[in-house]
């Protein structure tokens, strides 16, 4: 056995990067940013077990994975036949394995042109060179050092002050290598300019083995009175592991509406980090998590009210059936003078089997008066009164089953606004339940 | 209909039927009246099958059948409505769905085939003018945010859809105006047939103003302690429980 695991696995990530980059040239702005990144990743390590914030989390298959961008060149064809059906009005953009795909397909040339610029193009890495970097986030971010130290691509997103009416855009990331053959590392960078509005769609999708390693990064940063409705929908293969990590920064009566859905791969976890640093910002961060079998599901989202009269709305459910394990830990922090801070968090998880594990966990810290903060938490099972009452109307034990399940999520889905996007993700909840038949009446 | 005979019910090890004997026949309207804590719930919930009430002694017949020992949603199927105390509340499912799902599961049992989508419409707007509800409820989720009347009223909503043949409604009457117990007196009176039996637990007699009873019995501490015909109602309204307690004792 080697001596320290994590020195062990630093030591491979700074071999893999020499490999994959130290051969390559890039712009200056770029490399030094990649540089940066590796070296306070080598300085750091990844999170280990033993880290507060990440003893739910499936850290094992990074023993495995290669972190580098796969070299293979995937057959396009086949994958665009793979991807969702569009939605309307929305300009769609593919990614597979982090890299950007030309014209796959979607409103591209009709809907919000000109706001999505690739990184790996000279525009993009020029753009980029003006933003701040996620390695000043902390801690708990440390996958995106990663991802920044190795992405080739990503999609920049700019929606300036100007620009009329809500801009729409789909992203889409397709895993296609498995993770033997190298890292998919999806990046997001979305800057709102004042008063900008957004609707941003982000899937994570699996083609071909379903088993690759996929780490993705986000970075939001919103400026005085911009509004961004964020969906973001984890459905990767069932082999697939899954780092994501979320920061996003909010002026002055900035509102992040965030809706997550994590329905696939075999272990997923989510770090969202989110600063209200502006009065009278808003967050509204709906999750739902589904998991079976031998899943681990894990979300960790940190929110800071860091300017007064600041608003967070939390909700999250899970449901874990089988052998699966789905945890969220939900932490408020209230800096001191962000008095009329308004937070909810109502954070339930669904046994929905013997050997199942939920662990919700809501936490305050508040160094302020003058707050509103509650939070509810509850994992168990269905509840016998609403089971016994659609029994007494005659409903099949297991159908008042089914609907409870359902209803359960309703809480989270019904929020999405966009009806078709909402549709497909009810069909996913309903398949992952292995229901999709018993809950066509519902959809 | 209904013949309950010497029924010994403990919950959580305590007794509390204990030996209460009742007959229901066919067509016929019964309300059990008594004090807090005599046993009305617990004799409507045993009535509808509810986990954790066990039964110690006695028998249930229900149309010729051991009504014990059907489950919940057979009972139901079979006929046996409870219209709640307390009606649960059940975000994410509306109640549009409920009662067509409820009504489906009904006419499977009875042999019939799914009920047509503009048929049921039709049927549960037709029920609901009567319970003068919205309907901006059908798509609410079952007794959300609804107040103390509506949820009442809800419970008879969902009897007239179902059209049960025993219906047990457990204090119904309770924390109702006097506009909404008649809404919900003129849906039981809309509802009495031949072939059709009521319950009505109730703490006091004002429903059975509005709905008159053929027979009333009181339950006190698990029995029944007396039995009549309406004016025994009028008589506990006058006098209390008190002087029934003191001959139970």
């Amino acid at each position: 056995m080697s001596a320290d695991p994590r020195a062990a696995l630093a030591a491979r990530i700074g071999r893999e990067y020499a490999e994959s980059w130290g051969t390559q040239t890039e712009a200056r702005a770029g490399a030094a940013r990649r540089q940066r990144a590796l070296e306070a990743l080598v300085s750091q390590g990844l999170p280990s077990s033993r880290d507060e914030n990440w003893k739910y989390a499936n850290l094992r298959p990074l023993e495995r994975a290669r972190f580098a961008a796969p070299r293979l060149e995937p057959s396009r064809d086949a994958l665009i036949a793979t991807l969702p059906p569009a939605i309307a009005g929305y300009a769609r953009y593919t990614f597979i394995d982090g890299v950007r795909l030309e014209d796959a397909g979607g409103d591209s040339k009709t809907a919000s042109p000109g706001l999505l610029n690739s990184l790996a193009s000279e525009s993009g890495r020029r753009a980029l060179a003006d933003l701040d970097s996620i390695a000043d986030a902390g801690p708990d971010t440390r996958f995106a050092l990663l991802n920044e130290a190795f992405a080739p691509d990503g999609a920049l997103i700019r929606v300036p002050a100007s620009a009329a009416g809500v801009a729409r855009i789909e992203l889409v990331f397709v895993s296609v290598a498995a993770a033997q053959a190298g890292a998919s590392h999806p990046r997001v960078l979305v800057r709102l300019e004042p008063g900008a509005r957004l609707d941003l769609i982000e899937r994570h999708l699996s083609s071909g083995s379903g088993s690759g390693f996929v780490n993705s990064a986000v970075q939001v940063a919103l400026e005085a009175g911009a509004t961004l409705n964020h969906y973001r929908v984890q459905q990767l293969g069932a082999r697939a592991v899954w780092f994501d990590t979320l920061s996003a920064e909010l002026a002055s009566r900035a509102t992040y509406r965030a809706y997550c859905a994590s329905l696939g791969a075999q272990s997923a976890r989510s770090t969202l980090q989110v600063r209200l640093g502006g009065e009278g910002a808003q967050l509204a961060l709906h999750a739902v998590s589904v998991g079976d079998r031998q899943q681990v599901l894990d979300g960790y989202a940190r929110v800071e009210h860091a300017a007064p009269a600041t608003r967070t709305e939390e909700t999250f459910r899970g449901i874990a059936a089988g052998r699966a394990r789905v945890a969220f830990n939900g932490k408020i922090v209230v800096r001191a003078g962000a008095h009329k801070t308004d937070s909810s968090q109502s954070l339930r998880g669904l046994l929905a089997g013997p050997e199942a594990e939920i662990d919700v966990r809501p936490q305050l810290e508040i160094h302020t008066d003058d707050v509103r903060c509650s939070h509810g938490a509850t994992a168990g099972k269905l509840d016998e009164a609403m089971l016994f009452y659609l029994l007494t109307r005659g409903l099949e034990p297991d159908a008042a089953q089914r609907l409870l399940k359902w209803a359960f999520l309703e809480d989270v889905v019904a929020r999405i606004e966009i009806v078709e996007l909402r549709r497909q993700i009810e069909a996913s909840l309903a398949g992952q339940m292995h229901e999709a038949d018993a809950l066509q009446e519902l959809l | 209909m209904l013949e309950i005979s010497d029924l010994h019910v403990s919950v959580a090890g305590t007794a509390v039927l204990k030996g209460l004997t009742l007959q229901v026949p066919r067509g016929e309207v019964h309300a059990v009246m008594g004090p807090n804590g005599s046993g009305k719930s617990t004799l409507a919930y045993v009535l509808a099958g509810r986990p954790g009430y066990e039964i110690t002694r006695g028998t249930v017949s229900y149309e010729g059948r051991d009504l014990l020992a059907l489950t919940p949603e057979e009972r139901a199927r079979l006929g046996v409505f409870l219209g709640f105390q307390y009606p649960v509340e059940i975000p994410g499912v509306n109640n549009v769905y409920l009662l067509k799902a409820a009504l489906n599961a009904m006419r499977k049992a009875r042999g019939q085939s799914e009920v047509d989508a503009f048929e049921f419409l039709a049927l549960v707007r037709d029920k609901m003018k009567l319970m003068r509800m919205e309907d901006s409820f059908l798509s609410r989720g079952v007794n959300e945010g609804f107040s103390g009347g509506e949820k009442k009223r809800n419970e008879i909503l969902q009897m007239l859809v179902l059209e049960p043949r025993l219906a047990i409604l457990d204090e119904t009457d309770s924390g109702l105006d006097i506009d909404a117990l008649k809404i919900v007196a003129d849906g039981v009176n809309s509802m009495r047939a031949a072939d059709r039996s009521f319950v009505l637990v109730t703490h006091y007699q004002r429903l059975l103003e509005h709905v008159i009873p053929d027979r009333v019995h009181v339950l006190v501490r698990g029995r029944i302690a007396r039995s009549g015909d309406r004016t025994l109602a009028h008589e506990l309204e006058r006098r209390g429980y008190d002087w029934l307690l003191g001959e139970a004792a």
